[in-house]
């Protein structure tokens, strides 16, 4: 018996240290998703719910670079639609039409990232604030021009369909079920991977060096942060995250249209991740989904806005207004706010239970 | 061009050296980071050890009813606990016994015997909780026991068995840190290896190219000389020239807008003089130019600076803000900080004692993991001298420490930069507003008035200079 009981004392101390360990959230999130697409296929979930969990996941992993970007550089950037769009073209063309493997994919859109990600890097480094966020959108702004006009690679205006992808030499062609349930596992497993390296960035000395760049350029160089390496290091970041998630995209949807990559695009980004706290992780993902998956999930079925999409629209303006003024942290502040009011009422029902149950102390 | 690639070479030397000797500087102190947590960590098992036994004496000595007090006193503290916990189920039961007289008036006799019964029912519980306080081997007939050994030999057997089990803990601490003691050494030598064929590689081709010492004298650390600074059309600083003793508080004076700030700005090279020379001591036998190094490098020299209002990162907490400050000493690449290798933790791990220490000694132990929005400025200015030590520096450069303080805040200011200068064997360099501190504290005032040195010596010397009076107060 006593054995028996120090066995179970050790499994729930090791099960505290695990829960505690800062991963353990991001896998659990990703697991509930994957018992979600479970539960899809026992036909327990409507498809729209799993198109709402794929979307999120996927514009979390570009906000989450945005965020890298926005709320730790301090370094404002309009153009990630643009990047996103290239991310979905790259895959749609090299891998998609010319049938390279997706390794060579891979490594020749982190190259296409990186070459981007310096050539604004650069840009930034003269320019600060509102400049650099009406440079990055002439940037966009051509990168959508550039989609549309140049139509070998993207398609133009008939857009660049994807049928199928290929991985470990097992085809996969939409249309079967294991299409969607391999780039759902695909999606997921980016999202946990996205989330367990921003962690890691902030928690190391480039996350702090990028705050304290944000704070005070000249605080920053004379504590030995160089100003290039991070401000090109922030861009070059979040040019990847926006590419791989435009590449998970076009691999979901099978379809990648370059009007579709505009200015309004990269707002809602900026949008969801001031929304859901810039600074926060499990924030911007909360971001994420009232900005785009709300629409897909909820607002679309109600009657309402069914007659008048535009709406939809003027919801997400007053959700920004409303969170701007009253939570400028984002709704993770929110959130932390209920949690502690939550812990003060309990431990007072607590005592006024003690009070009932024991008598007035004396 | 020969000397072009040579001068080009030796840059990338330099900032090689500059790395083995950060990774040097890591491995010593990551080793004697772990002798600390290790000894600490035996030093505790130890003691565990020692109660656990002296605990088991106690019970071998209570057998034969000699009373131990530690015992004893665990007993009284068991009983007291259960009188407690009793004290308030009785509590209870007379609230229930009140709510069900209050609720049924009319059934007051029925209730009272049912609370009679749950007394004793109580009662009978609490003995029997009593009893088993008091181990059972005290009761037991323990005349054999008693016979057959005397407590004497009991107490023998059981140190010889804890002599046994220490003398285990020590030798696997013994042998951890001899496994430790090798490792380090191999990585050590490695390290001396390349170290020593850096230091060659510079060695030779200083031989080609002659190195200049300027002639800075030995216990000189810091030569300016004729320092330019202009602003378009504005001259800054105009061909200033002065020297920085080893081991001295510096201070800069002037009237508002003398460019005092200007000169420290050239120094860690925000801007980029027009003219002049800035030679600095980085350590006995190496004389640097500064004007060979970018401004993000000057810091791995040895110089750091403060500010005139606090720069801290106002969204980390006090430590972290000394670990940005840190920020050289980290060698741990972008990947590796991607993948939070083990040597970014031990890095870390050494880095975050090392504040600790270091807030400790400022007496901010209190603010380590606040936030320093909102904090009280006398406090965020010691966060930002905090912040100097972290680099282990040469030269530390205050722009107006006293800034923005109130007299007994000064007071303890001055206390801690003289504390600093005598305990880290750094030399300060200070701008200052706040005379009483500047002719307090410093061994050396250099006064400047529209860029232009007009005087320097002692605090008496200035006081008593007559150009400085006229600058301060203009001419009659």
């Amino acid at each position: 018996m006593d054995r028996m009981m120090r066995g179970i004392n050790r499994f729930i101390r090791e099960f505290k240290a695990i829960v505690k360990h800062p991963y353990f959230g991001y896998v659990f999130f990703g697991m509930m998703f994957l018992i979600l697409l479970l539960l899809r296929n026992q036909g327990w979930v409507t498809i729209s719910v799993i198109n709402t969990a794929v979307i999120v996941m996927i514009y979390t992993v570009i906000s989450l670079g945005f965020s890298l970007l926005l709320g730790f550089g301090g370094l404002a950037s309009l153009g990630t639609a643009g990047f996103v769009g290239f991310g979905s073209f790259l895959m749609g063309y090299l891998h998609g039409v010319l049938n390279y493997s997706l390794g060579v994919t891979l490594v020749l859109s982190l190259s296409v990232a990186l070459a981007i990600g310096l050539i604004v890097g650069f840009i930034s480094l003269r320019i600060e604030g509102m400049y650099l966020a009406i440079i990055t959108l002439g940037l966009g702004e051509i990168l959508r021009q550039f989609f549309i006009s140049y139509d070998t690679f993207t398609g133009g205006f008939s857009g660049r369909s994807f049928r199928e992808f290929t991985l470990f030499g097992i085809n996969f062609v939409s249309g079967d079920g294991k299409y969607f349930n391999m780039v759902y596992i695909i999606v997921v497993i980016m999202f946990v991977l996205a989330m367990i390296a921003t962690i890691n960035i902030i928690k190391s000395p480039t996350g702090r060096a990028l705050l304290a760049m944000k704070n005070s350029d000249s605080a920053a160089q004379s504590m030995g942060i160089s100003l290039i390496k991070y401000r090109l290091l922030a861009f070059v970041l979040s040019t990847v995250f926006a590419l791989l998630g435009g590449m998970l995209y076009i691999m979901h949807t099978k379809f990648s249209y370059a009007p579709q990559w505009n200015l309004s695009f990269s707002l809602e980004i900026l949008a969801a991740v001031i929304v859901g706290g810039a600074q926060s992780i499990f924030g911007i993902a909360i971001g994420v989904f009232l900005i785009f998956g709300l629409k897909i999930s909820v607002l679309n079925y109600i009657p309402f806005f069914q007659a008048n999409p535009a709406l939809i629209v003027i919801f997400n303006g007053a959700l920004i207004i409303l969170v701007v003024m009253f939570y400028p942290g984002g709704l993770i502040r929110l959130l932390q706010t209920l949690k502690y009011i939550v812990v003060k009422r309990f431990g007072l029902l607590k005592q006024k239970w003690r009070r009932y149950r024991y008598g007035e102390d004396d | 061009m020969a000397k072009m690639i040579d001068r080009q070479l030796l840059k990338l030397l330099i900032i090689l050296d500059e790395r083995i000797t950060t990774k040097n500087h890591f491995f010593s102190q990551y080793h004697t980071y772990l002798l600390d947590t290790w000894s600490t960590k035996k030093q505790m098992r130890l003691d565990d050890l020692k109660a656990a036994h002296a605990k088991a004496v106690c019970r071998m000595a209570y057998r034969m009813h000699v009373h131990c007090d530690d015992l004893d006193q665990e007993i009284e503290q068991r009983k007291l606990t259960i009188e407690e916990k009793f004290k308030w189920k009785h509590k209870a039961l007379t609230q229930t016994l009140r709510r069900k007289n209050a609720k049924y008036p009319k059934k007051s006799n029925e209730h009272q015997t049912w609370f009679q019964a749950q007394e004793a029912h109580l009662h009978s519980l609490k003995l029997k909780r009593m009893e088993r306080v008091v181990p059972t081997f005290v009761n037991a007939n323990d005349s054999s026991v008693a016979s057959q050994e005397s407590l004497g030999a009991i107490e023998a057997k059981e140190n010889a068995i804890l002599s046994v089990k220490e003398q285990k803990i020590e030798a696997h601490y013994a042998r951890k840190i001899a496994s430790l003691n090798l490792r380090t050494e191999k990585k050590r030598q490695r390290l001396m290896l390349w170290e020593k064929k850096i230091k060659d590689w510079i060695h030779t081709i200083y031989q080609r190219n002659p190195k200049d010492d300027y002639g800075l004298g030995e216990d000189i650390i810091l030569h300016v000389e004729n320092l330019t600074m202009r602003f378009g059309g504005l001259v800054a600083v105009d061909q200033l020239s002065f020297d920085v003793k080893q081991g001295e508080i510096f201070g800069l004076i002037g009237p508002n807008g003398a460019g005092k700030t200007t000169v420290f700005n050239c120094i860690t090279k925000f801007y980029r003089p027009a003219g002049g020379k800035m030679i600095f001591r980085k350590s006995p036998v190496d004389v640097i130019e500064l004007n060979d190094y970018p401004v993000h490098r000057i810091v791995r020299q040895g110089i750091i600076r403060t500010f005139q209002n606090v720069e801290l990162v106002w969204e980390l907490s006090v430590i972290d803000n000394l670990l940005v400050a840190a920020h050289s000493r980290f060698h741990t690449g972008f990947f590796g900080q991607l993948l939070h290798i083990p040597k970014l933790r031990h890095e870390e791990a050494v880095l975050r004692q090392k504040a600790m220490h270091i807030l400790e000694r400022l007496g901010l132990l209190a603010y380590m993991n606040a936030i320093p929005y909102g904090l009280p400025y006398g406090i965020l200015k010691r966060i930002e001298l905090a912040r100097t030590l972290m680099v282990d520096p040469k030269l530390i450069i205050l722009d107006e420490p006293a800034a923005g303080l109130n007299d007994q805040e000064t007071r303890e200011l001055a206390g801690i930069i003289r504390d600093i200068r005598d305990q880290n064997d750094v030399t300060i360099f200070l701008v200052e507003h706040d005379m009483g501190l500047v002719m307090d504290i410093c061994d050396t005032v250099c006064a400047i008035s529209f860029g232009k040195k007009i005087a320097i010596g002692s605090p008496k010397e200035i006081q008593a200079n007559k150009t400085v009076r006229d600058a301060y107060l203009g001419e009659e």
